[in-house]
């Protein structure tokens, strides 16, 4: 591990501070983020941009830094279910290797407007289905904070928390189906946003669940992501569920009001890692004290109980029909054979993995004409439940809390009880965001035996972006624990002492 | 419920237009068990029956979701960037392997 602190390791606001002040030029940031690329230890890389991203550093160099554009110069990643141009894009699954799209996902296009430079493409769960990190075609994504390398960071955008959580760029894109951003981030310590529905454009992601995909990105700090809210929070119409709502700028993000929140009594009581526990009521009383009000409230267990069945059908049967088009003549890495059923057969039972066939016979299973009240239209009814349930809830505050996740990161081969509390409530609720198109974000709320991080997340309704972010930042102030990484831990670990 | 057994597996499989070993099928039956008790968990909502399924999280009139039909200038895809990826050409057009006799 580097001693010192490198420009890289500060948050996007405080590097564009350096590059305006001339400390540090861009090529120097990308040459660094390149290098910590090629060191990296944790199998979170797919693609590589290197040569294209010193040409531009190279020209960005020649440029007066603009005052007005945090983002110039400044390195990130993206996770590979989103299109680049010229850039292998393979979803993490064989069965796209060696496909180069032909345009960039409408947010990459925005980051180019902005001069970010992309340094490379992040590896994730095959085609974002699974939460683990384990299933993409590299393997297994490790968390940078456990030293055995015996942890997981979590999935699907694995690669891309990765990245953020070890220094190697302080942002990183992302997508958010059921919690792919927001439980990574609590794992690794940062802060992963997904927007309302609707705001930031999918036009280039792969679909895995349409009525549940949200793109969104993982930050260091609270601010650093209510600017990249500012930067992607635009209309686009190549995306259908693009909202034609008009955009307001939220960053900087103004000082709090009074605000009302809620903790959910069954989340809360799923839980049972002391230490979780106790940070999360060191932030509710120090919010009590900012002048939040926070109740704690009670939602029918069966409700709550009900969100990961009908999650997995949902999104199983989105993704055995969104990803009809990858048969090897359309999309996909072509297997021959002798008809055009057999060539479809042979790439696709070569190109997905175990686990994704998988997935795709129990969406295929919810859509047999004999299940499709039984199992199909009922996960769709639920989802209703829970939205009116929520949407119920929001009518009296202004957002719901809870930590992010039950337990800090858990190891490579770590069995969970599928039927728990535990696992039905506090693991899986952040799907409630999907479910309902909410904003959500985790920043992180912990480190455990000063090892390994947690997070808390925060939920706001739909449209209500900007209260997510004041929330997230009033909590970023009380937890001191803006812009952790394993490169700044130590300092983290010592302000975190200071304050409690 | 349509009853769940290793026939009816690989037959969605197979109609999904691939197939899995047999141990995967046993895994895949295992998951199975596992599912449909958690589905059960659906039924313990009250008065699930009367509610409307929902497809979307929000339908209102911010969804774009018919464009103005104007004459559309550009094309997405540009033909010699097509065919610089394309693993085989021919005569400027891709060429793909013969798949009817």
């Amino acid at each position: 591990m580097e001693k010192e602190l490198h420009v890289l390791d500060l948050t996007i606001e405080e590097i564009h501070s350096h590059l305006l002040n001339g400390d540090v030029k861009v090529s120097d940031l990308v040459k660094k983020a390149i290098e910590r690329v090629k060191k990296d230890e944790f199998n979170a890389f797919e693609a590589y941009n290197f040569e294209e991203a010193l040409k531009e550093a190279e020209e960005l160099d020649k440029e007066e830094v603009p005052s007005d554009n945090l983002l110039f110069g400044i390195p990130y990643i993206c996770k590979d279910n989103l299109s680049t141009k010229g850039i292998e894009t393979t979803g993490g699954s064989n069965i796209l290797n060696g496909y180069i799209p032909l345009f960039d996902a409408t947010v990459v296009t925005i980051l180019k407007e902005k001069k970010a430079v992309l340094i490379a493409k992040a590896t994730l769960d095959e085609l974002a289905m699974g939460g683990s990190g384990k299933s993409g075609h590299k393997g297994i994504q490790l968390n940078p904070y456990d030293e055995n390398k015996e942890s997981l960071i979590g999935g699907s955008s694995s690669g891309s928390a990765v990245a953020v959580a070890s220094s190697v760029t302080p942002f990183a894109l992302g997508s958010d189906t059921g919690d792919s951003i927001r439980k990574p981030a609590s794992f690794g310590g940062l802060v992963g946003y997904k927007p309302t529905y609707g705001l930031i454009s999918r036009f280039g992601l792969y679909p895995f669940s349409v009525s549940l995909d949200h793109v969104g990105y993982f930050t260091r700090s609270v601010d650093d992501a209510a600017l990249l809210f500012d930067t992607l929070n635009k209309f686009d119409e190549n995306d259908f569920t693009s909202s034609i709502k008009e955009r307001k700028a939220i960053y900087p993000i103004k000082n709090n009001e009074k605000r009302k929140i809620c903790v959910i009594k069954e989340v809360i009581d799923s839980i049972k890692d002391e230490d979780i526990l106790s940070r999360f009521n060191y932030l509710v009383e120090n919010l009590k004290k900012e002048g939040y009000l926070v109740d704690y409230v009670s939602v029918d267990p069966s409700i709550l109980k009900a969100i990961y069945p009908a999650y997995i059908i949902i999104s199983s049967a989105e993704a055995t029909s969104n990803n009809a088009n990858l048969d090897g003549i359309k999309f996909g890495n072509l297997k021959e054979g002798n008809s055009y059923p057999e060539v479809m057969f042979n790439t696709r039972n070569e190109g997905f993995s175990e686990l994704i066939k998988r997935r795709f016979i129990l969406g295929s299973y919810a859509l047999m004409s004999e299940n499709q009240e039984e199992v199909y239209l009922k996960a769709k009814k639920v989802r209703r439940v829970v939205v009116n349930t929520f949407n119920e809830l929001f009518e009296k505050y202004d957002a719901f809390i809870g930590p992010a996740s039950p337990t800090v990161a858990p190891k490579i081969n770590q069995a969970s009880d599928n039927f728990d509390d535990t696992y039905l409530i506090a693991d899986n609720y952040l799907a409630i965001g999907n479910f309902g198109g909410y904003p959500s974000i985790t920043i992180p709320l912990g480190i455990k035996d000063d090892k390994m991080p947690f997070g808390v997340s925060i939920t706001s309704p739909i449209f209500k972006d900007e209260d997510t972010f004041i929330i997230a930042k009033d909590c970023e102030n009380i937890l001191k624990m803006k812009n952790l990484s394993t490169k700044t831990k130590s300092i983290i670990l010592k302000n975190m002492k200071e304050a409690q | 419920m349509k009853e769940v057994n290793k026939n009816v597996l690989k037959d969605a499989a197979l109609r999904l237009m691939f197939d899995m070993k047999d141990e995967e099928y046993e895994t895949l039956l295992n998951e199975f068990d596992i599912i449909i008790k958690q589905l059960v968990l659906m039924d313990e909502i009250k008065g699930l029956n009367d509610i409307e399924p929902m497809s979307f999280p929000y339908i209102d009139e911010s969804f774009n979701l018919l464009r103005d039909d104007e004459e559309i200038k550009e094309t997405l895809l540009n033909k010699e960037e097509v065919l610089n990826i394309a693993k085989n050409t021919k005569e400027g057009q891709i060429k793909l392997p013969k798949v009817v006799n």
